[in-house]
Order: structure tokens, then sequence, then C-alpha cells
């Protein structure tokens, strides 16, 4: 049967695949340079306008070009760094739940150590030690957001191996690589799916706020978090400089939730009606 | 002393922060307990409010813009700064001379000039306030000020008991004696490091002295709540008659700029900073316009460049620099609150130089000159600045321009604190922001602090080193005369420009709001602002 996409799903497809194109398209997209003073507004930003759209900052920068350019970094961030996250999730939750015994223990409570400290200030401390920049951001998310991504998969290994198809194919002498491989990790791969598309957001939200802290990916790379940051004197003259990057967060965030739940509540009703 | 930024130009401030925190925490009863004094009606009251603590009242430990703010109303130096200049006038002492030779100073003190404890003020409480300052067990970051005098190292080692070229022939005289001449050392007895301290009292609390703070000035310390409130009260002895004119002042502590302007507006304070984001509409507002005040502070800000670190080494990069970055615009981003710089010394300090042209605005001189020091397609460079809001506008903008000339700036900020720590270190910080603000007002304080071979691994932050300016300094720090004294430091000037151990950035102009009904206020180019002579018109209760 071919899966149907519900609403949702459809919802935020469409709208994730337009945060793709504006980022992968940003310099046809832009009218502007991001990082040039392209408006004489220094000092006193100036509000939309026919040539500034959604306004000019206080250094002369167009804001729609920062908030196009910007949808890069936050596609990259969200991206990427949930494919570190799931990298490491996965590989400790997998192998807690199919080896356990004692390797299950250690692992499980070295996560629930991580599981303790909060994420955005662990991610602070890890960015002040590291080098600022992007490859750092994508990695310090990973590195604060896998704890629940492994707990999930363990649970889910856990129930998987001792399913008689398990049981059969280790009776039939299968490697312990095989077993995980070909027949723990294929069916864990759904929920990882469901993790990976919820997560995102996280991630996005994560790297939000990592650059509204100015801790996120330096400048002149415009990212929407650090936009929202540096207009935060302006707030009630000119609110126009955090209101359109908060709304472009708000897109993204949205977009790959109803990405994420869509899928969520197809995967429940399939499971239901098979 | 060293700062950074004008929304935030007090490095002292956050640890005294921190402080108030922990005193927040451990003591949380002590706060609750302690109303704020009643003042009759009709009293003249000075509302003011500020985002961090006060970091000291003691004029021995205090060397920031707040703590001299209020050591300056509690206490009296012999002689002071005019309320508007930066003439010497007296304070305590009525008259002063100098040897011709600048090396022996006389000061004579008023008679009948009283501690708030009752006592009368004598020449042994001025030797005892710069002794202590002197003694290491103090700590004091005024000591460099005070070694000039004759004995002051033997008793800084503990050899002597007291400082031997200091003499008080009698209670109302008291003779400095110098081991080299310094025509600007009265302006060394002018810091509130100078002041009189009644010994009996510091002897009393010790460390805790600056929680009981008796001096001689107008206002005395009625209260003082960390992170809450302090409270100053007309100290009706003061030996000026009619002076001040106000019953007390009031700061509320921990209000930030945003909410200071949202009091100023509701007519809770009095006298306000004005934040960057109202900055526009405060000057296209004739009846708020009306009650700006601006000056000229004697203060610089500049691009520091480490001259022993390639690519800096080389004068034409730093040439270059200079020519790139486009300093008008920099000036526009702080809302015009300030002026380029054409060198080392603001506008405002004698000895200024206006016919120095410094260097204009000129991207395509900068790439031709990057291109001769072999830098055709530029190079990347890591800027240190304070992580500050403001520095890293600012820093951004500054980016912007060396990006059109192929320099590639990475922005490195980091806290101010471990910032200085940093740029002391020789061949560590290649690039940075930083700013200085005067002591006292001559060009020695700018030029040999910042710039002299002496001044390596302390203030000489960009690792300068020119022998020919080094021998004019030399040359001209013994002159009294200032036409000589100043011709020799232009030309030491032209020097440092020439050389362009820093991208000469501009120079800060301070703005403040009043009341309508504030008078008598001035603003002072060097000092906080002296609050004995302001008087308040009948004016609305705010609730």
């Amino acid at each position: 049967m071919k899966p149907r996409l519900n609403f949702m799903e459809t919802a935020g497809a469409v709208m994730v695949l337009g945060l793709a194109v504006v980022a992968i398209f940003a310099p046809l997209l832009a009218p502007h340079d991001p990082a040039r003073a392209v408006a004489a507004s220094f000092g006193d930003p100036w509000p939309p306008s026919r040539a500034f759209p959604l306004g000019a900052d206080q250094l002369g920068r167009d804001v729609l070009s920062r908030i196009i350019y910007g949808a890069r970094i936050s596609l990259i961030v969200g991206v990427a760094a949930m494919a570190i996250t799931l990298a490491i999730g996965v590989a400790i939750g997998l192998a807690a739940g199919f080896l356990g015994g004692a390797v299950d223990s250690l692992l499980m409570r070295f996560t629930d150590v991580m599981l303790t400290m909060p994420a955005l200030l662990l991610a602070m401390a890890l960015v002040t030690v590291l080098q600022p920049g992007l490859l750092t951001v994508l990695l310090v998310i990973g590195l604060v957001s896998w704890t629940q991504v492994a707990r999930v998969v363990r649970a889910e290994a856990l129930s998987i191996s001792r399913r008689d198809f398990v049981l059969a194919a280790r009776a039939l002498g299968a490697t312990r690589t095989r077993l995980i491989v070909r027949h723990v990790a294929p069916n864990v791969m759904p929920i990882i799916v469901v993790m990976a598309a919820l997560g995102v957001s996280g991630t996005l939200l994560l790297d939000a706020g990592l650059s509204f802290l100015t801790l996120g990916v330096p400048p002149p790379t415009p990212s929407w978090g650090r936009m929202i940051e540096e207009s935060t004197a302006y707030f009630r003259t000119a609110p126009w400089l955090a209101i359109f990057p908060g709304l472009a967060i708000l897109y993204a965030v949205m977009g790959f939730n109803l990405l994420g739940h869509g899928y969520l509540r197809r995967r429940r009703r399939d499971a239901s009606t098979r | 002393m060293n700062s950074h930024v004008e929304s935030t130009a007090r490095p002292m401030r956050a640890r005294a922060a921190v402080a108030a925190l922990a005193l927040a925490i451990f003591f949380p009863a002590c706060r609750a307990g302690s109303p704020a004094p009643v003042f009759p009606p009709g009293a003249q009251v000075l509302h003011l409010a500020s985002l961090d603590d006060i970091p000291t009242l003691d004029p021995a430990a205090g060397y920031d813009v707040d703590s001299w703010m209020f050591e300056q109303m509690i206490f009296d130096t012999l002689i002071r700064y005019s309320d508007s200049g930066v003439d010497l006038v007296p304070d305590i002492a009525a008259s002063w001379t100098a040897s011709p030779d600048s090396t022996v100073f006389t000061f004579h003190l008023r008679r009948g000039v009283r501690f708030s404890n009752g006592r009368a003020v004598a020449s042994a409480d001025f030797k005892y306030a710069i002794e202590r300052v002197l003694d290491p067990k103090t700590r004091s970051k005024g000591m460099e000020y005070y070694r000039g005098i004759v004995g002051a190292a033997d008793f800084v080692a503990g050899r002597a008991k007291s400082v031997a070229g200091i003499e008080t022939p009698d209670p109302w005289t008291i003779v400095f004696r110098l081991s080299a001449p310094d025509p600007i050392f009265p302006h060394k007895l002018a810091m509130p490091f100078a002041a009189a301290v009644p010994r009996e009292v510091v002897a009393r609390y010790g460390e805790d002295f600056s929680r009981h703070v008796v001096g001689s000035g107008p206002f005395m310390l009625r209260q003082w709540i960390g992170g809450q409130r302090i409270v100053l009260v007309r100290n009706p002895d003061y030996f000026v008659k009619g002076v001040p004119r106000l019953d007390g002042v009031v700061e509320a502590i921990g209000v930030n700029e945003d909410l200071q302007w949202f009091r100023f507006e509701t007519g809770a304070i009095d006298l306000s900073a004005i934040p960057p984001a109202v900055f526009p509409y405060v000057i296209k507002t004739p009846r708020l316009k009306a009650l700006t005040m601006r000056i000229v502070t004697m203060t610089t800000r500049y691009l520091g460049m480490n001259c022993q670190m390639p690519p800096f080494t080389d004068v034409r990069v730093r040439r270059a620099m200079n020519y790139a970055i486009d300093k008008r615009k920099l000036v526009a981003v702080i809302n015009g609150r300030g002026i380029p710089a054409n060198g080392v010394l603001p506008p405002s300090l004698p000895g200024y130089d206006p016919d120095l042209r410094g260097y204009p605005y000129d991207p395509a001189r900068a790439r031709a000159l990057l291109e001769q020091a072999g830098y055709p397609h530029g190079f990347t460079a890591t800027v240190w600045l304070p992580a500050d809001q403001t520095m890293m506008v600012l820093a951004q903008s500054v980016q912007q321009d060396l990006a059109l000339v192929g320099v590639q700036l990475k922005l490195k900020p980091v806290g101010f604190a471990p910032l200085l720590d940093a740029i002391r270190q020789p061949n560590t910080v290649p690039l940075f922001f930083s700013g200085w603000e005067a002591d006292f007002p001559d060009p020695a304080n700018f030029l040999d602090v910042l710039l002299s071979r002496a001044q390596w691994g302390a203030n000489n932050d960009s690792w300068f080193y020119d022998p020919r300016f080094d021998a004019l300094l030399a040359q001209a720090k013994p002159l009294a005369d200032p036409v000589r004294r100043f011709a020799l430091y232009r030309q030491a000037q032209r020097i440092a420009v020439a050389d362009a151990p820093w991208v000469f950035l501009y120079f800060p102009v301070t703005w403040q709001i009043r009341q309508p009904w504030v008078h008598g206020l001035a603003l002072n180019p060097m000092r906080p602002t002296r609050l004995d002579r302001v008087w308040l018109s009948p004016h609305p209760k705010p609730q």
C-alpha cells in the first residue's frame, strides 16, 4: 500500500522544503549582501519600507537578506547536529539494549549522569572551552542532546532483541554484528526517524539559544538567534529587528515539528489498523 | 584608568556585582529589615539609579568612575578640579606653592575644617592617607602615583615607619619633597586616593572602613544596602557655607539602562543616561533635547595592534588598517556620541593638537599599502574585545570595513579582566579593542602610560617602541612650562601617529539627561559629576 501523507506531514514537509529552498538559493533570493552596510541606518534602525521590506538594522544591514542567509545556518545546524546526536545516541542505545548486562548498566548510568546536566548550561560550558565556530556548535549540540535518543533506542532494542525472530536468527548462528545490523537496527529505525524529525526542532532552538547568548556561529555569518540578541537594545524603538528573526525561528521549528508529529501519528494509526 | 565602552565604561563593576549578589544570597534578612530613610516633606533629595553596586567608598581602594563619584562627595582632597573644568582649585588647602624645579610642593590648609565626627582636619591626616595608600598591606591601586616622594621606597619596603618626604611642620602645613622633578604632582593630590581620612575611624573598622566612611566632604553616608540602595545626607558642618544645597542623594542600585529611562520618564529619577535605542528619539524631540547635557570626555578609544606580532610588525600594514576603517560610520553606529580620532590625545585634553590630520577613510590607499607590504589579498586576523553588546556591534562595523580591503577579521569576545591579562602577555593578542580615560589632564597620562617602552607588559598594550618617541617623552617630563612641555608632547604624538601602533578610532562624548527641575549641574570632562551645588525647583512627586 502506498503511504498516504496526512495533513500535518504534508504541511510540515512543505514548510521544511520551503526552508531548504530558501537556504540553498539564498544568494539568488537575498536582495543584498547580509554582512555589508547597505542602508545609512547606523545607530538608528530603519522600519520596513519598499527598499528594505523587513527594515535595516543599526549597522545598516538589510534584515530580509540576513534572515534569508540565516536559514542556511539554521538548516545546517538543525540537520547536521541531529545527525551527530543520532550517531552517538543510536550507537550507545543499541549497544546498551542489545548487549545488556554490565555494558548496559555502565552506559545507562553514564547517560543518567549526562541527563542531570541542563543541556544549555553544558553547551555553554563546552563552547567556552572550544573555539567558537560552526563545527563547535554542531559538536556541542550533538554532545549535549544524545541522551534522550540513547534511552529510547535502548528500550526499543531491548524489547526487539527478545523477540522470536531475533532468537531464531541467533539459533541459526548469526553473529552478534549481524544480529544488530540486520535484525535489531532496521526495526529500531521507525522510532529513530520520529526522534530525528522531532529532535531537529530541539537542536534549532538550542542553536538559537546559543546564538542569543553570543556563543553560536560568530559574526559576520548571520544567524537568527544572534539577530535577536543584537536587537535587544531596540525592543521598544525598533521591535521589527527582533520580531522577524523570531518568526523565522518559529517557522522552522514548526515545520520540523509538524513533520515529526505527522509521521508519528500515521505510524500509530498504521499500527492500530494493521 | 582602563576603560572599554561607553554604556559600560566601568571595568571594576562586574566583581562588585558578584559580591553584591553573594551578599544578597547569604544575608537576605539584612535587606528586608532596613527601610529607606525618610526625608521631611519639602526636602531637596536628588534621585539617581545605577545598574551595579558601588565597588567601594574607601578612597584608598576605589579606582573607577562609580566609586569616585561617591568618594568625592564624602571626602575632601587638598586641591580639586573645578566643577566643569580640569583647572586645579583650592579644596582643603587654601593655597599652595611649588619650587621652581618642581621637586618641593607646600600646601597651606584652611582652619576650621572638620570631619563629620567633629574632629578638626589636620595636615597629618593627609600624610596618613598617602602612607595608607603606599602601604603594601592596603593593596591600593593608587600606590604608583606617590612613589616619587622622597622616602616612599623605604616606606614601601618596610625600612621606614613613615615617608620622610612628607613633612607636617604644623597642623596647617604639609610639604612634599620629590626625588625627581614632577610638574604634574599636584594633579596626583587631586585624585581621591589622597583624600583626608580620619586615622581613628580606619583603625576602628579596618577593612570595613568602606561601609563606615567618615570624611569632611559635603555629604555623609547614611545608608548603603548592597545591591539595593545608597543614601547620602547633607553634611551640616561642611566648610563651604551654603553648600551643599541638596538635603540628600538617593541612588537605587540594580536598575539597568532601559529601566533607568522608564523611571526617568515617570519622573522617579532626576538624572539618567540615555540608552542607545532611545537616543535618536531624544534628539528628535525638542522638549527632551533641551534637557540633555553633553561633554567631550578625556577618553580615547582605539584598536590596538601588537607591533611585535606579524603582520603588524610592518608599519605599512598598520597604516593600511588606519585607512581601511571608517571612523565616521563607527561614530554613527554609537548615535554620533563620539568624535573621529586624529591621534592619541582627545580634544578636551590640554596639549591636544588640532592641526594633526590623522588617517582619513581611504580604502583604496589601504589596499595599495597592503599590496606594498606583501599582502595583495589581505590576511586573516583575530581581534580580542570585551564581551559586550555595544563592543560587538562596533567590532562588526570594523569587520565590514576590513573585509572590503581583504582583511578577514575573526572576533574573540572575552571578559574584561582576562582581556587585560592576555594583552599584557608578549606575543599573545595581535589585535584588540581598548580605551583609556585620563587620570589627570596631561599628555603624559596618555603618551607615557600607553606607548613608552617602560610600560611593556603593563599599559603599553600594543608593545610599541620608538627610541625617538621615548627620547621626547624624557625631555618633556620635567618641564613645568606648559608651552615647551606641550610642544614636545605634540612632536611625540606625531611620531606615534605616523608609526600607527593603534587604529585611532574615536573620542567618546558623554550625554546625560536631567529633569527640568534640576539646576546647577555641570559635567566634568574627566571626573564624575559633583552634586554639591545642585538644587531642585518645586516639582511633582512621583509615587
